[in-house]
């Protein structure tokens, strides 16, 4: 089967998976074929893998079949991982209007502080509170940015992990 | 100091919680002495819960309604009839009425007398009773500050730049550097209201801004008889927003000369407030200098590198000195080799090092020669938001740095924690670049690591197609889960057969092919 491959580095990989009798693999890439061999040891997220007779220790986290971080020797990659289908899907989805974002909190805690109101507009990045948790003062920022079309909290109030915190439409392009 | 009461210590109450309550308890196991856990709701499956002899409930989720009930702590320790209490670090361990309060139940406190944390505890008071005992000290006023038209005159007097600190400070907070006389005003404001907020204090003091700055501490050790020894350094310069992220013991730039001037130095500042236990006086190192800083009077996180180049058990002498006998036999003591800590923390270097919460749903350790871990985790344990985001600590041990650092690197290559971010990576990064490799490295070398990642030279031991690997890895665990789901559908036809049986034996089929 084949698979499009893009790792956070930005470097992209297409290849080819065939599945022998047996278990083993055979990997086509950039026109080389390489033998491979690859197991779940524990169920719980680690590997071993033998590509060409090199031995790696994986472990991966899964956040969906597509969306994997796959770590060896402590070096840690996140790769996002697509069949043919997904990459055809991905890519008539892409061309669709921006999504609007909604801003979450990444953990539990308290919002001491919320700087945005409605019609503000945002950068990628731009800070909309400080969430006050494990101690620690946090800043909460967007991801792409846009212009708020909802608070849904206040200072001082307290939120859970995931709450929705801040709605954004999508940036105007001109 | 004559006539010190000798109370053998047979059942001890850990006030604390992971990590650290998982290490004392290991030091009673050696001593023989039997340990009583506390918890609040969450901990109730922690690993320190469930290695203690006996289990108390405090109840609670936050440090404020568990750990830090110093009258339900207290009550327990009577009810459970320990007779001593160790705190730990963190929570109630420089807390000095709660040492009063436990020493007047008739049970030995393991910590130093409450005179000397009162004494110690607060900056403006250990710089006096500093520069009385002759320790060296960063120029600054002794007196506190309480405006910014003072702030700016005491400034001019210490030379800028300055940096601004609040008399009840800790963690950070309240602390400005100011580089000249037009930012004195703004940054006094700010941080003094900063202080205010938070400790309830806005006193603020002064002093000399140091250039590139080495934070070294020395680990001293006193006993009720009078006597105070010190183990030597630890180089801990690499911390970022006063939190540090890795340790070494000796410090790479400290000879044996500088080494004697500080241990003196240290233990100078311990006898002045008539010092027991163990305890830390951390100092600024700068061009060939150092200043005192300040002491924590108790055990402290990276106390491991310390015990393991020194071949001593910190935690057992304080359990020692608490029973009223003497260290004499600590005396002469030299350091052998070279230890390196690494502080596994749950937190995403990636994202302002921001804690990091879950489920810790992989955990594979290292292990072999060298290594010792000091941790409180275990597969399946939820990290929360509650309590200090600290999991584990890495320290690896060689004859020399060198083969200390390359141990480590072993550590941090054969380790997996999934569920959570760690600062494993970052560390591994750390210890293959020059910075850290040839010893040459400040206070402020974390932070500008951490903003300039990827320009730095980075001596890395991995194979150049690695990111190729992972890639091709992603793909074969794409194509193999792929298989098991359509396994797992053809199963569901009314079959007896078990996809997981069978997915197990295929994969024994790969294994043997």
């Amino acid at each position: 089967m084949k698979y499009f491959l893009r790792v956070d580095s930005g470097r992209e990989f297409e290849l080819d998976v065939e599945e022998r009798p047996g278990g083993q693999c055979i990997v086509k890439v950039d026109g080389e074929e390489i033998r491979a061999d690859f197991l779940d040891v524990d169920r719980l997220g680690q590997y071993t893998a033998i590509v060409d007779h090199r031995s790696f220790a994986v472990s991966i986290e899964e956040q969906d079949p597509q969306h994997l971080q796959v770590n060896i020797a402590g070096e840690s990659y996140t790769v996002v991982a697509m069949d043919e289908r997904e990459k055809a899907a991905g890519e008539v989805a892409g061309q669709g209007p921006p999504k609007a974002e909604i801003i979450k909190a990444s953990m539990p805690g308290v919002l001491i502080d919320v700087s945005v109101k409605v019609g503000d507009v945002l950068e990628a990045g731009a800070g909309v509170a400080i969430l006050e948790a494990m101690k620690m003062q946090n800043e909460v920022v967007c991801l792409h940015g846009g212009v708020v079309e909802e608070v849904l909290v206040k200072t001082g109030e307290s939120v859970d992990a995931n709450q929705p915190l801040v709605r954004l439409a999508p940036p105007q392009e001109d | 100091m004559s006539n010190v009461p000798q109370t053998p210590i047979k059942r001890l109450l850990i006030a604390n919680r992971g990590e650290i309550a998982v290490r004392i308890q290991r030091s009673c196991r050696d001593l023989g002495i039997e340990t009583i856990a506390v918890y609040s709701e969450p901990d109730r499956h922690a690993l320190h819960v469930r290695f203690a002899n006996e289990a108390y409930a405090l109840g609670g989720k936050t440090p404020a309604e568990s750990y830090l009930r110093a009258d339900r702590i207290l009550e327990i320790a009577k009810e459970a009839k320990a007779d001593a209490i160790h705190p730990g670090f963190g929570f109630l361990a420089e807390n000095g009425d709660f040492a009063e309060a436990v020493e007047a139940a008739g049970i030995r406190f393991v910590g130093p007398s409450p005179h000397a944390m009162a004494v110690m505890g607060d900056k403006l008071s250990a710089r006096t009773a500093m520069i009385a005992a002759g320790v060296p000290v960063v120029p600054g006023n002794t007196e506190a500050v309480t405006d910014a038209v003072e702030a700016a005159k005491e400034a001019e007097l210490i030379g800028y730049p300055v940096m601004l600190k609040a008399s009840a400070g800790g963690g950070g907070k309240g602390i400005r550097v100011v580089h000249n006389p037009s930012e004195i005003e703004a940054a006094f404001l700010t941080a003094s209201g900063e202080a205010l907020n938070a400790f309830g204090d806005g006193r603020m003091y002064l002093e000399k801004f140091l250039v590139a700055p080495r934070h070294i501490e020395i680990q001293v050790l006193g006993d009720k008889h009078g006597t105070v020894l010190h183990f030597g350094e630890r180089e801990c310069s690499l911390q970022r927003r006063h939190q540090k992220l890795i340790e070494e013991a000796p410090s790479p730039i400290i000879d044996e000369e500088t080494r004697m001037q500080m241990g003196n130095a240290a233990v100078a500042a311990a006898k002045a407030v008539d010092y027991f236990s163990a305890g830390t006086v951390e100092f600024l190192w700068s061009k060939g200098e150092f200043f005192f800083l300040e002491m924590n009077t108790r055990i402290q996180v990276e106390h491991g590198i310390t015990e393991e180049v020194y071949g001593l058990d910190l935690i057992a002498q304080m359990i020692r000195v608490a029973a009223g006998e003497k260290i004499d036999d600590c005396t002469g003591l030299v350091p052998r080799g070279h230890a390196i800590e690494v502080r596994l923390n749950a937190e995403d270097p990636d994202n302002q090092f921001l804690p990091s919460l879950g489920v810790i749903g992989n955990l594979r350790w290292p292990g072999g020669p060298g290594v010792r871990i000091d941790s409180g985790v275990y597969r399946s344990m939820e990290v929360t938001p509650y309590y200090d985001s600290m999991l584990a600590k890495l320290i690896a041990y060689g004859r020399d740095r060198e083969q200390a650092r390359r141990r480590m690197l072993r550590v941090l290559q054969e380790l997996h924690v999934g569920g959570v971010k760690t600062s494993a990576g970052i560390a591994l990064q750390i210890l293959q670049s020059d910075g850290f490799i040839t010893g040459d490295y400040d206070t402020a070398y974390l932070e500008k690591f951490v903003a300039e990642r990827g320009k730095h030279e980075i001596q890395r031991e991995i194979p150049d197609d690695l990111e190729r690997i992972a890639a091709i890895v992603a793909a074969l665990h794409r194509q193999k889960t792929a298989a098991r789901r359509v396994m797992q559908s053809d199963n569901t036809g009314g079959t007896k057969t078990n996809p997981w049986v069978t997915a197990a034996r295929r994969e024994q089929h790969g294994r043997i092919s």
